[in-house]
């Protein structure tokens, strides 16, 4: 994991002292709400519907056993004992004080964490595969390229007051985990003919009311000009992307208005000005970055483990756990464990304060004291050996962390909606907990198959929903909650748009809509056939009518 | 502006220091509890606002904000479930927010 030097440190330190002062004279008066509001914001505090809110920033979704605590500690002591992880791989406390965040934040800085860049018009906290540096089918890390990435936006300070807030993420992996083709900028780790490494390159993907998928701008960049092009691709949108109305502010706007051809030939004109400019960093310094990502020395071990095979026949709920929240690691005997936090009828991406100090446990114990968030609020512990597994389940089972439904219709990303957050047209979390009770038995979720769930309180699509195989958005019809079915999208490598099936259903309605369309699959798919295949295939048409016409 | 408004309206607001949300009360005071709440309607809606935004000015309140009410024996309850969801907590921890201290479900 990456170590501070003393520049993060100051750099953190400083802006926690910063932020107590202006804190302390907000309460005195001598700020007004209206100087204090941007201020708070850059350091991540919101005004939300309860109280104010702390995002906390975990950089590519990586973070030791020892920040895991500190989160757990915080939720203790300044919050209501639990946290909320989000698909931006950040953790959000709902109920600080605001004269105590300054002392939360300098207790996120004794632990090398801050949230700063996690609001407002800047580059956002960077994201990426959970299993990176970790699976098997991985071309390189990409996670020392996003610290990278942080450093160079970290108060960077012509892109600190963008159009728009300003997403990345990135991968190593060819299966996209981290949704890049959907984000402002999204980089694919890849080799050229010669075997160097480098990045295909994205720009204008993104969610929210006009829903996007990133175009390649660059097949091919080589690893040493990432900083000086993504410079570029920046400088090109701060200049010419929209201020005047804040739903068209966005990169993707500006490249569906100018063309994705023609964004690229501007960024590689700005890119030739600029290239040779002492942007990218030196060699020497992405080596002492990577160093920090060295893979833990793990001895090979046996792949056959007998007592696991032996459990797995015994216990049903294990060998489904098995199945499917574990997955192959680079070293064989090894795997990375996802531990679900979507336990049925729970609320989607939460975790008290007990279960995050036993994962800072467990994160000792078995994975080297790593700790990964995903975009679909799970937690993983990477480099868990084979042998370990029937401990680490029995110990994450007995607190409610064993639901074994990882990437199955339960496993639904789902935003905070209208019970936390001010934006939201409808609550989406009592949803979740209708749908994954209706569907909790497991086997009938694994007969289902890999199916992906995601759902929004608005438009501005935390959930994901354009991307849901099954998507589900709340909207509100004069005073009252309904929710819109989409179907078909991906955010995966075959990145797709869900499209809209018609009328929204209330709140008992949306479950049934869900279990026909479930029905109408089972019906239809052939053998083998995963839910996005069989609707790629067979269309939206009979989908509509199962939910429609039956009514 | 707030006259046009329909029905009548309540003022929500949050704490400055804990963030927590309140409505200012007929006595001129501020609490979670609506049933206090100061409301009005149309022309008596800006003299309202404007007796509100004084006390934010102490510097204990920010984010004044007109609500709907809806009226029940002189009492005055959110209107939309918004506004609702903030007055009692999050519906899906009961445990947590005003819900827990007052009688809802009685209103
Ligand atoms: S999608 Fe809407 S309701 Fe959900 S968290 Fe985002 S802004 Fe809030």
């Amino acid at each position: 994991m990456y170590a501070y030097d003393k520049f993060d440190r100051a750099l953190t330190d400083t802006r926690v002292a910063e932020f107590r002062d202006q804190v302390e004279r907000r309460m005195k008066g001598e700020l007004s709400e209206e100087e204090f509001r941007p201020i708070r914001l850059m350091n991540g505090l919101y005004l939300q519907l309860h109280a104010y809110m702390l995002r906390v920033a975990v950089p590519y979704g990586t973070m030791s056993g020892d920040q895991m605590r500190r989160l757990a500690h915080i939720a203790r002591k300044y919050d209501k004992g639990y946290g909320h992880f989000t698909t931006r791989q950040n953790i959000q406390f709902n109920w600080p004080k605001l004269s105590e965040t300054p002392d939360i934040l300098a207790e996120l800085a004794e632990v090398e964490m801050h949230a700063i860049q996690t609001s407002g018009n800047c580059i956002r906290n960077v994201t990426s595969d959970q299993f990176a540096g970790a699976t098997a089918d991985e071309i390189a890390d990409p996670r020392p390229y996003a610290e990278l990435l942080r450093q160079w936006s970290s108060f960077h300070p012509e892109f600190s007051f963008l159009p728009r807030k300003f997403k990345f993420a990135i991968t190593g992996a060819d299966q996209d985990r981290a949704a890049v083709k959907w984000h402002d900028i999204g980089l694919i780790v890849r080799k050229n003919d010669k075997g160097e490494l480098g990045f295909e390159v994205l720009a204008g993907g993104g969610m929210g009311r006009t829903p996007v998928i990133g175009k390649t701008i660059r097949k091919f960049l080589p690893e040493k000009d990432l900083l000086s092009y993504v410079e570029a691709m920046l400088r090109t949108y701060n200049e010419q992307g929209r201020r005047d109305n804040k739903y068209k502010a966005r990169i993707k706007i500006l490249i569906e208005a100018m063309g994705a051809d023609e964004f690229a030939r501007q960024t590689e004109a700005e890119w030739e000005r600029i290239k040779d400019a002492h942007i990218d960093v030196p060699l020497e310094e992405m080596a002492r970055i990577k160093a920090f990502f060295t893979p833990p020395p793990l001895e090979v071990l046996a792949t056959n483990v007998p007592a696991i095979n032996t459990l797995a026949k015994q216990n049903f709920l294990f060998a489904s756990w098995l199945k499917n929240n574990t997955n192959a690691h680079k070293v064989p005997g090894y795997v990375n464990v996802t531990i679900s936090l979507k336990p049925h009828g729970g609320i989607p991406g939460d975790a008290t304060a007990e279960q995050m100090d036993l994962v800072a446990a467990l994160a000792d114990a078995y994975s080297q004291s790593e700790i990964r968030v995903s975009h679909e609020q799970n937690l993983i512990l990477p480099h868990v050996a084979k042998r370990d597994l029937p401990a680490l389940w029995t110990d994450l089972d007995e607190a409610g962390l064993g639901t074994a439904n990882v990437g199955l219709l339960t496993d639904m990303i789902v935003c905070p909606g209208l019970d936390y957050c001010a934006l939201a047209n409808a609550r989406s979390i009592p949803i979740a907990q209708a749908i994954t009770k209706r569907f909790d038995d497991i086997k009938r979720l694994q007969d289902i198959g890999p199916l992906k769930v995601k759902m929004s309180g608005c438009i501005n699509s935390c959930g994901h929903h354009h991307a849901g195989h099954i998507g589900i958005l709340g909207v509100d019809r004069k005073g009252k909650e309904l929710y819109q079915i989409l179907l078909g999208g991906s955010g995966a490598e075959d990145a797709s748009k869900a499209g809209i099936l018609g009328p929204g259903f209330d709140e008992h309605g949306i479950v049934d809509a869900l279990e026909k369309i479930v029905a109408v699959y089972l019906g239809e798919r052939r053998d083998g056939e995963e839910f996005l295949a069989t609707y790629r295939r067979i269309g939206a048409d009979i989908f509509k009518e199962a939910i429609y016409d039956a009514a | 502006m707030a006259k046009k408004l329909k029905g009548p309206q309540m003022i929500l607001a949050n704490w400055l220091d804990s963030g927590r949300v309140v409505f200012f009360t007929r006595d001129g005071g501020w609490s979670a509890d609506t049933s206090l709440a100061a409301y009005a309607e149309g022309e008596a809606l800006d003299a309202l606002l404007a007796e509100a935004e004084k006390s934010a000015r102490n510097n204990l309140i920010v984010g004044t904000e007109l609500v709907g009410a809806t009226i029940k024996n002189d009492a005055a309850y959110p209107a939309h479930i918004k506004h609702t969801v903030q007055a009692k907590g999050p519906s899906v921890r009961p445990d947590l927010g005003y819900q827990v201290a007052t009688n809802w479900e009685a209103a």
